[in-house]
Parts: structure tokens; C-alpha cells; sequence
């Protein structure tokens, strides 16, 4: 059996197979095989990304957001296809929930805590098991107040 | 060409898409530490703490429902919730919370970071919380939270990201947020926070993964943190002699707080039980006692200093938490503290000062050991030698779980969920990497050959008064109210009334999953309820394997009498849900 690290890289092996396509290997597409981008600090230290739905692939791209820390991010979501969507995402509060009609755009915010990582789906249908499940990931450590009183331990 | 948009339909909040009211009455706004130390005496219409009061008795006076009119009890309503996208432990999530009740409201938190206030008439949502909780937290025992705290307008609830966080309770809105572990080492937060006077007092979970246990005290208002309390001392401080003095054991000791503790305001203690050492079961790279592991705490609240401790089970090796509840009574005058060991022990202590007054049995099956009528342990059977494998009752969800027992003071009995289940256990040496599970053992429970009790025991001698027999493991909390019931749900999803004084089942009803959670009652304009939150999930493997395929579930169930309860037209004609 080739195993990822072996020969090719676990994304390399993923798009051989056509994994990351949709209606090829399987009938949807892998959650999170749609590319990663980085969430970016304005001046005024706010975070904000972009996120779109490109045309008849069913997923997110990037399917992985990444935010350099917790907090509040500004997300303009942008719907290329040509179906209907929605965006279900997360946000300490509640759930931030959004139409996304055929060639539309809007902005959510959201507040999540760092370090982790959480998903964002769309919830109709069966477009999260499609491949419209994304993650968004944030870095960072917790506050130094919080962590335990002993010295640096190993890691993985 | 480029592409014109239109702007999609702005974002919202995912509950203004249901029939969510938005926000409560302000019931809690006088809650006050006054009012709680009182909570029994002055308003047992209300369950205002996680036991209903500070003496963790879970008992409480009303006698609407009583042994004569039982059978006729039915559901008044149902809160059912489910859930929503991807999200931590989906396997194991479950509904093991006990809800607080304050003049007809509800504040209840379930798994995955959700909190909610309910019409305790009727069922209907007020408002609700979400936490977003990190889909790669750790966590031991699966998707859980165990309940809130309410006082001065605000309610309390940790997160499984180890954030405590004050909710206003007419709005839900967050108030203040504060970080109390480190999800990176492995902690979580899963316990029903206590106030003391203008203190919320919360427990670390994740004693799986190597960490050091520790409680935290915040301040209800601002949530600036008062102190926090080690549960594993470091190299020089009280108890460090039970810890191998060259290593780096204490580092990883475990002795975590993931249960509430109850509280004596005359000896101004908390009484709070802490849990494994780390590793579970791998003892020889711990030599030594391991203090304050596998302990009753008495913490000074003012300042977080640990009192005097008594240890259930020294140099644990079976994964014996003693987390699980410390009931407070008074006996011929004395002050004494009665706990339900996972080792099968019974444990009745003076609570003035931790000396052990009776030690017993309640275990069906004890195998690993023996504790004699002067607290002497001597273990017999446990993972010594690499490799092999031993097998033990109880295994290591105990005898008892942190599902609590109650206490009657009208028929002076306690009331305990009793498992017998026995489990494999081989140690497997592993080096410790912070984050990942840090067991020292393979284990696997037993899957048959198991049962489950409700026993009454005395108070008086602490000898079995009655017993009533189950197919499997009880895994839940236990009630006594002052109509002579005990109430206990079962893994089956049926939840029992018991007759306080002899055990026969007076009435039963399926909820359709089964309880591991605490049932509370309370009362609304005289009418009783009886509320039980019911979802199986959480650390099954731990405490019943055999049924890891029954039915998830998430749903509370409020019971009352037929005439007494809210009646649709009572909503229609009044316009309005009060």
C-alpha cells in the first residue's frame, strides 16, 4: 500500500484519484479540498477574508481560512454557481446563517476563539456532504493567565 | 465579462430563524448568595444550585407528586434541540446537564457550547447561546456539559475550550469571557460552575491527558480571576512528598475538578472531589500517594487554600476519579460528608476536619482491593507488569459515576446508582506528549456480565435499607423529593419513580434514549414538575459499552400531574407564554 510521505504528497494522491473533483472518484467532493487562504490584518486590526463558491464544484474556496488568531473576521462570501446556496457559519453567540442566491455576495462576522479550528457548511440539501463543508483555523495560543504551572512539555 | 452580483439577503442569527422568543423574564436579576444559602428552606419552588441546594443533597420538600398519585404522572412538555453541522465529538455528545429553575424559567446548557432559557411551563424557547466549540478540542469523555450557575442576572456556564463565560440572563447576550485552561495541554471544561458569595468557582476537565488539575475562582461581576487552586502540588509545596521527588510527574498528575463541589458556609469549605492521576494506570512512573488526587478537597473559598484533604484511593491504578459529589449532613450533632466512591466504597467523613468516621461497601463486585473499617487500602489486582493483562470490578467508571446520589433527610436515606461492570486492563508504557491521551494502559470493558442498582443505604450505619435490581449499569443522577420519591432515569430511556421507603417502582415512562444526567423538580404557581434531560452519549465506553449503539436523543422532558400543568388554551387565551 503507497501511503501518503512515501512517494507523493497526501494531496497529490487525493487529486490522482480525483477526490477533489466533483462527481469523479465519488459522487461529491472531499470537505476541505478547495484550496487555503489567509485571513488578513488591516490597519484598523481587523480581520477579513474572501470566500466564493466557484461554478458547478461544490466547494468552497478556500475550503481552508486561516485566521492568525481569535477574534473578530470579516468574511465577504460570493456565490459563482449557478445554484442557490446558503452559508451556515460559526460565531460564538450563535450561528451566523445567510442565503446565497445565484451570483450574490454579502459579508458575515464572525468571533471565535483561538487556538482550533471549527466548519462552515451550506445547509442545504445535501451540499455539505457534496463538498460545501469548509474550515476556518485559528492559530495562537490561549492567554499566558490560563495555562498550566509548569514547565514547556514535549508536543507530537 | 465581468460578473454583477446582487447582494445576497443579509447574515443572521441562526435562532432568529425559529420560534425563539429572544429573552426571559428577569428572574434572575435577585439572585443573590443570600438567596441560594437559603435555596431549600425559603423557595423550593426554584433549583437555584447544581444540587438544588449547597449541601449537594438533591433532595427537595415539594410533595405535589407523591406515592399516591404517581401513576397518574405525564409529560407536560418536551424541549428538543439536536444539531447542526459538523461538530466535536459527534459520536459522543450527550445530555447530562441539571437545569436550574428560577420562577418559572429554565437555564439549561447542553452539549457542543449550546445554553438555553426555556418557559419552565411550557417548553418554549426564550433564548439561546451558542459557543462555537473548536471541532479538534480534546476530549476525554465525550460532547458534554453539566449545567449552569445563575446569580445577580447573570448565568454561568464553562466551554469545552475552557472559557467560563457570564450570559446576561434576560438576553443571552455574553457579558464577560474569560480563559481558565489550555486546550493545547488537553483541558477542557465541562463542570456546572458553584457561586459563593461574588465568586463563580469552576473545575478543570481533561485528566486523560496528562495535565494538572486545578479550580478557579472568578469574580460574578467583572470575571477578573480571584485565584486558582492546584490539585497536584509542585516540588517544595504541602503533599509534593507523594510524588516521586527527582521526576517530572507532577507535571502531568492529573487530578482534575470536573464535577461541581457542594459547600458548608458555617466551616466556610468547599468540599470538592478530584479525579485520576496521570497516568490512569501506569503507576510505576508516579511512585507515591499522588496528593491531592483521588480526593475530597476542603478549600477555604476566600482564598482558594486547600484546607485539609481525605485521599479515596491512594496511588490510584483503575482510574477511580473521586470527583463524584460530597453530600453534607448532620448526624447525633455531628457534621459529617458522605461520598460514593468509583471503588465501590462508601464513605461517611466529619466534615470539620476530613477524619473518617465509617468506611463500607456499596459495590455489588470489588476486586481490586480492600479497604478496611480504619481506611487501610490494599490493592490486589491491578496493571503492573508490561503486557499483561488483569481484569477488575468495578472497572474504571466505578461503582458509581459522577452521576450523583441524593440524600433524603425525611427518611434519612441516601439514594445511590450503582454500576457493576468489570474491565481489561494491560499497561502499555507510553511517553508523554501534551495534547495526546496519556492512559498507560490498553483497556477494554466488559460488554456483558453486567447489572445496575439503585440502593438505599442508611445514614445512620450506612447498611443497604433496599435495593432494586437492573440489567444494566444506572448511570444516572439520582432525586428524593418530600412526597417519599425517588426518581432515576436508566440507560433503557425509562425514568423510574421508587417509593423512598421500600424500593417498589411506582411509575415509569419512555423517553425513547437513555439518561445520564440530573433530574430536578420544582413548582410554578403550585404546580409540580419534575424535569430530566435525556441524551445517551458521552464516555459509554467507559460505563456501558453494551448499549454504545442505543438511541443519542436530546431532549428535556418535563412531567407533571394531569389538570395541574400548562394547558394550551391558558398560552392562547392569555396571548402571552407567562
Amino acid at each position: 500500500m503507497t501511503t501518503a510521505n512515501e512517494k507523493q504528497s497526501l494531496s497529490e494522491m487525493v487529486s490522482e484519484l480525483g477526490l477533489d473533483k466533483s462527481n469523479n472518484a465519488t459522487i461529491g467532493r472531499l470537505i476541505a479540498h478547495g484550496g487555503l487562504g489567509h485571513a488578513e490584518e488591516g490597519p484598523d486590526g481587523r480581520m477579513r477574508a474572501q470566500i466564493r463558491i466557484p461554478l458547478d464544484e461544490m466547494i468552497w474556496d478556500p475550503s481552508i481560512l486561516v485566521m492568525p488568531r481569535g477574534g473578530e473576521i470579516e468574511i465577504e462570501l460570493i456565490n459563482d454557481d449557478t445554484n442557490t446556496h446558503c452559508a451556515l457559519m460559526p460565531s460564538n453567540g450563535d450561528k451566523q446563517w445567510m442565503w446565497l442566491p445565484v451570483y450574490s455576495k454579502g459579508t458575515v462576522t464572525l468571533d471565535l476563539d483561538g487556538p482550533g479550528y471549527y466548519w462552515f457548511s451550506s445547509n442545504l440539501g445535501n451540499d455539505e456532504g457534496q463538498g460545501l463543508f469548509g474550515a476556518i483555523v485559528v492559530l495562537g495560543d490561549v492567554p499566558e493567565e490560563a495555562r498550566l504551572d509548569r514547565p514547556p512539555q514535549t508536543r507530537p | 465579462m465581468t460578473q454583477e452580483y446582487t447582494d445576497a439577503p443579509s447574515a443572521v442569527r441562526f435562532g432568529r430563524q425559529s420560534k425563539v422568543v429572544g429573552s426571559a423574564p428577569p428572574v434572575a436579576q435577585d439572585v443573590t448568595y443570600e438567596r441560594i444559602l437559603e435555596a431549600r428552606s425559603e423557595e423550593p419552588q426554584n433549583w437555584l444550585t447544581y444540587y438544588g441546594a449547597y449541601d449537594g443533597q438533591r433532595y427537595s420538600p415539594l410533595d405535589e407528586i407523591n406515592t399516591e398519585n404517581i401513576n397518574r404522572l405525564a409529560p407536560a412538555w418536551v424541549f428538543q434541540f439536536g444539531s447542526f453541522g459538523l461538530h466535536a465529538g459527534a459520536s459522543t455528545y450527550a445530555f447530562e446537564a441539571a437545569p436550574i429553575v428560577v420562577d418559572g424559567v429554565m437555564f439549561l446548557s447542553g452539549w457542543d457550547g449550546w445554553v438555553w432559557a426555556i418557559d419552565a411551563r411550557t417548553g418554549q424557547e426564550l433564548w439561546r447561546y451558542k459557543h462555537e466549540v473548536p471541532f479538534d478540542v480534546g476530549l476525554c469523555c465525550g460532547n458534554v456539559n453539566r449545567g449552569v450557575a445563575v446569580a445577580k442576572g447573570k448565568v454561568f456556564v464553562v466551554t469545552l475550550n475552557a472559557h467560563v463565560i457570564a450570559l446576561d440572563a434576560v438576553t443571552g447576550e455574553c457579558v464577560w469571557d474569560a480563559t481558565y485552561g489550555d486546550v493545547r495541554a488537553g483541558e477542557s471544561g465541562t463542570v456546572a460552575p458553584l457561586v459563593v458569595k461574588n465568586l463563580v468557582i469552576v473545575g478543570s476537565s481533561g485528566g486523560e491527558f496528562g495535565n494538572r488539575g486545578h479550580l478557579d475562582a472568578f469574580d460574578l461581576d467583572t470575571g477578573e480571576r480571584a485565584w486558582r487552586c492546584y490539585t497536584v502540588p509542585k516540588p517544595g509545596e504541602p503533599g509534593s512528598e507523594t510524588w516521586p521527588a527527582d521526576g517530572e510527574a507532577w507535571q502531568r498528575g492529573g487530578g482534575n475538578c470536573w464535577v461541581t463541589g457542594t459547600y458548608d458556609p458555617e466551616q466556610n469549605l468547599l468540599y470538592w472531589g478530584t479525579g485520576n492521576p496521570g497516568p490512569d494506570f501506569d503507576g510505576e512512573v508516579r511512585e507515591g500517594d499522588n496528593l491531592y488526587t483521588d480526593s475530597v478537597i476542603a478549600v477555604d473559598p476566600d482564598n482558594g487554600e486547600i484546607r485539609w484533604h481525605y485521599q479515596f484511593t491512594p496511588h490510584d491504578l483503575w482510574d477511580y476519579d473521586s470527583n463524584m459529589e460530597s453530600i453534607l449532613f448532620e448526624q447525633d450533632g455531628r457534621k459529617l460528608l458522605a461520598h460514593f466512591d468509583k471503588n465501590g466504597y462508601f464513605f461517611v467523613l466529619d466534615r470539620t476536619n476530613g477524619e473518617l468516621v465509617r468506611v463500607t461497601p456499596f459495590a455489588e463486585r470489588i476486586t481490586w482491593g480492600e479497604i478496611d473499617a480504619n481506611g487501610k487500602v490494599t490493592p490486589k489486582v491491578y496493571p503492573d507488569k508490561e503486557g499483561e493483562t488483569v481484569h477488575f470490578f468495578p472497572g474504571p467508571a466505578g461503582a458509581k459515576e459522577w452521576c450523583h446520589a441524593a440524600y433524603s433527610p425525611k427518611t434519612q436515606l441516601f439514594y445511590a446508582p450503582v454500576q457493576d461492570t468489570g474491565a481489561q486492563v494491560t499497561r502499555r508504557r507510553r511517553e508523554f506528549k501534551e495534547g495526546t491521551p496519556y492512559w498507560g494502559a490498553s483497556v477494554t470493558v466488559d460488554s456483558d456480565n453486567m447489572q445496575g442498582f439503585v440502593k438505599a443505604i442508611d445514614a445512620s450505619t450506612s447498611e443497604e435499607v433496599w435495593r432494586w435490581h437492573n440489567d444494566t449499569p444506572m448511570c444516572a443522577s439520582v432525586l428524593a423529593t418530600g412526597g417519599d420519591l425517588v426518581f432515576v432515569g436508566a440507560p433503557s430511556g425509562e425514568f423510574r419513580a421508587f417509593n423512598a421507603h421500600t424500593g417498589e417502582v411506582l411509575w415509569e415512562f419512555q423517553c425513547g434514549s437513555g439518561h445520564h444526567s440530573s433530574p430536578v423538580t420544582y413548582s410554578i404557581d403550585g404546580t409540580q414538575y419534575v424535569a430530566v434531560p435525556v441524551g445517551w452519549g458521552s464516555w459509554v465506553e467507559g460505563f456501558l459499552p453494551g448499549l454504545m449503539g442505543a438511541p443519542h436523543g436530546n431532549a428535556i422532558f418535563s412531567f407533571a400531574l394531569p389538570g395541574s400543568a400548562h394547558r394550551v388554551s391558558d398560552a392562547e387565551s392569555s396571548g402571552q407564554l407567562y
